[in-house]
């Protein structure tokens, strides 16, 4: 995972650049999810959206390298 | 509704001690979800390295709720603000680099828009506003002197922030979470049952006029409610998300029909009271058949369902009864009334059917992809109240500005920030000094307690779980405030003010004299929130800004006159209802203020709906050319009416109605007309209605349903 990320001209921790951008994945897929009844399938949808956020947060910073 | 009164029973012992225990449980649930989330933000802001490890910590207590949703949803707009304020920061920082005094202005003139910004929205958007100010002020005031320092103190601010949103949100939302949905969805069948139970116990006939204005606002609450309530649950729950659209339809159907019901109770009121019994009973008896078909346990979802045919067949009746009672009468005004009856009841019984419609597929087990309508609920503005509001945050940082660099002292800028903060984030409360009052004197205590703690306690720990040992004795008095409604600010200080003070960091500084002087500029910044808003009244509560939304409600007669039609039904009644329950929220109840209030939202809502039904039925239809001058007339002097009431406009418009009636009579085939144009009328001459002062002395008891 990049440390720093360069935003014109500027260095921003990749953290949160990863962090913002896996916010809004996750959003995404939320979305969809609510839309087609997904979470119907799910014990306990909050803890579920957790573990898909540290999925995607997770798969961020490995292939972002 | 009288069913639920009826079965009042004795609460026994262990329901009571149920209960408290349930309350209790719940804010102590509240608490340690608090304070999990607070140290949590803590520990992984100074296992990162953040630069102010209290800012997540601050955010946590910030966005502290009992609700989940609320949680989230204050912290989808906090996220949202802090984004938007650390882009100003460094919008202002890199225009003024160099002026203190020039940045100083422009940043007082971006807060001061923010804050006004904020009055223009209810709910966590307004937050958001102000959030947008003071960030701007955070990230900038400690750069100061060290312009391009700016970049990082916007990215620390915005990584703390995120950080303390994101631990309070995850907390909040997956350890026993309390679900607003189960609220949202309770209030939704409240809304309906209360709303059909009073229609059908209304099926006998008038209402007294007191009970119909009770009924008035209670309706208008449970629309604005479950708009509010709407809002916040979609940050919860992706499946209300989906279905927000629907809920939105559900809302405007409600009010609609709401609107309609009440101008018919109001036309059989007005028949009764000018002893014109005939026509009021073969209206009710016309009316009969949907008290039978509501006559079934009343229960939203798809308990609904069975609503459904009943309605069908009662409108069936409606229609297949009307030619026959229309036979009774021969009185031609009694037939004229029963007309006009006859097409509000029609309107009405098909707004009831499209609303339990909707109750019924809001339970659906499956969303139906793009069924609804797209619908919004507008909500009425006052753009001089924001003004105010801007003009107040503005004065108060620029005075705290120009005493800072007067006096040097070190600390204003902290001062200069909480004034900030707080004059931003009450100006959009009704009694925003007793808050900031009630807060100073938290921050206050949770100080002096800061100082205890600091000096006393922390000196002797070493760690961060014994760090967390040593601040909870402290801290658990204030977030058990934090719980209860009416201690809400003395605790949500307390508990910033400690955490605000300890400003913990990976190597905690301990410095008496710097410590004090912070406080004390803390409590400084406060006072002068709190002197402003004495220098400068908030809008919000003043009878000034109640005149001028009264003006504004009754503008909306005008708005119905003339606005372009597509989609005015909906914007007419989601913006009555926000301007009603506003002016409600800040009146006494029961005041002449509030009476009159209520008495000009009835004739407005009436006058306002048939009006726009006019209007669609003049553009489906078609009017003869010969017509249309003296319709456009009736509603332009009507709109002129309401904007300015006075005694020439009454006449004016009163006269500009019959005409409209009298030219509909000579053509024919514009008979349909005649039946909104009547209602109009017949408002107008209402001897209880508010516009009864603006009648000519004549007595017109005889001639409000004589005239023509």
């Amino acid at each position: 995972m990049p440390r720093e990320i360069v935003l014109g001209d500027a260095l921003v921790p990749g953290l949160l650049i990863l962090f913002v951008l896996a916010i809004a994945v996750i959003w995404l897929l939320d979305a969809i999810a609510g839309r087609f009844s997904l979470y119907r399938f799910v014990w306990h949808p909050p803890l579920f959206r957790l573990a898909v956020f540290v999925c995607v947060f997770g798969a961020f910073a490995l292939l972002l390298n | 509704m009288s069913a639920s009164t009826a079965s009042t029973r004795v609460p026994l012992t262990h329901d009571v001690l149920a209960n408290t225990l349930r309350e209790e449980a719940s804010v102590w649930l509240f608490v340690a979800k608090t304070l999990t989330a607070l140290f949590v933000a803590g520990w992984i802001a100074m296992r990162v390295d953040l630069p102010a490890p209290s800012t997540a910590m601050i955010t946590t207590l910030i966005v502290a709720n009992r609700q989940s949703g609320l949680v989230l949803a204050k912290s989808f707009y906090r996220t949202l603000g802090t984004f938007a304020g650390a882009f100003g920061a460094i919008a202002i920082m890199a225009t003024f680099p160099q002026q203190r005094d020039l940045l100083l202005v422009a940043l007082s003139l971006w807060i001061g828009l923010c804050a006004g910004g904020a009055t223009l929205y209810r709910n966590f958007k307004a937050y958001a506003f102000v959030l947008a100010g003071y960030t701007a002020a955070i990230v900038a005031i400690p750069v100061i002197d060290n312009p391009p320092g700016v970049f990082d103190s916007a990215v620390a601010r915005l990584s703390e922030v995120l950080l303390g949103v994101l631990v309070s949100g995850v907390i909040s939302d997956v350890v026993f979470p309390s679900r607003m949905r189960d609220v949202l969805r309770r209030t939704a069948r409240d809304q309906f049952a209360h709303f059909l139970g009073f229609v059908r116990d209304s099926v006998g006939g008038a209402i007294p006029r007191e009970s119909m204005e009770k009924a008035h606002l209670r309706f208008v609450r449970a629309s604005v409610t479950l708009e509010d309530l709407r809002s916040s649950v979609i940050f919860a729950d992706a499946d209300a998300r989906a279905r927000s659209n629907q809920m939105r339809l559900f809302n405007q159907r409600f009010m609609a029909a709401s609107t309609s019901f009440q101008s018919l109770h109001h036309l059989i009121n007005r028949l009764k009271r000018a002893r014109r019994d005939r026509a009021a009973d073969t209206l009710i008896q016309l009316y009969r058949p949907i008290g039978e078909a509501l006559d079934a346990p009343i229960e939203a979802g798809s308990a609904a369902r069975i609503l459904l045919p009943r309605l069908t067949a009662a409108r069936d009746a409606i229609a297949s009864s009307r030619a026959a009672l229309r036979a009774t009468l021969d009185d031609a005004h009694d037939l004229r009334d029963f007309d006009t009856g006859a097409s509000l009841l029609r309107r009405f019984v098909d707004e009831l059917h499209d609303y339990v419609d909707t109750a019924v597929a809001l339970q659906a087990p499956r969303v139906i992809a793009g069924s609804a309508e797209r619908v919004r609920f507008d909500r009425g503005n006052d753009f001089v109240g924001a003004g105010i509001a801007t003009l107040r945050t503005t004065l108060a940082m620029l005075a705290l500005g120009v005493y800072w660099i007067e006096s040097a002292w070190p600390q204003g800028g902290g001062a200069m920030l909480n004034a900030t903060i707080f004059a931003g984030l009450f100006a959009t409360i009704p009694n925003p000094t007793r808050a900031t009052w009630e807060l100073t004197w938290g921050y206050f205590i949770g100080m002096v307690l800061g100082f205890v703690c600091n000096f006393f306690v922390l000196t002797q720990l070493e760690g961060y779980g014994l760090l967390v040992a040593g601040v909870f004795p402290f801290i658990v008095v204030g977030v058990m405030l934090m719980a209860s409604p009416r201690w809400a600010g003395l605790g949500l200080g307390w508990a910033l003010g400690l955490v605000y003070i300890l400003a913990f960091k990976n190597t905690q500084t301990y410095d008496p004299a710097h410590f004090i002087n912070d406080a004390v500029a803390q409590i400084v910044g406060l006072l002068a929130a709190a002197v402003s808003f004495i220098v400068i009244p908030p809008a919000i509560g003043s009878a000034w800004l109640r005149r001028r939304q009264l003006a504004r409600l009754r503008a909306q007669v005008a708005l119905a006159a003339e606005a372009p039609l597509p989609g005015l039904r909906h914007r007419f009644e989601s913006v009555n209802h926000d301007l009603v329950s506003q002016i409600a929220a800040q009146t006494e109840p029961g005041s002449s203020d509030s009476r009159a209030l209520f008495a000009w939202a009835l004739a407005v809502h009436e006058t306002g709906r048939a009006l726009i039904e006019l209007r669609h039925d003049m553009v489906r239809r078609g009017v003869p050319s010969t017509l249309k001058p003296y319709l456009d007339a009736a509603l332009r002097s009507l709109a002129r009416f309401y904007e300015k009431p006075d005694a020439p406009g009454y006449l004016l418009a009163r006269d500009a109605v019959a005409t409209a009636i009298a030219s509909v009579g000579e053509h024919d085939d514009s008979a349909h007309l005649i039946e909104h144009l009547h209602l109009v009328r017949m408002a107008l001459l209402d001897g209880e209605s508010i516009l009864a002062a603006y009648m000519p002395d004549t007595p017109l008891s005889k001639e409000i349903v004589h005239a023509t």
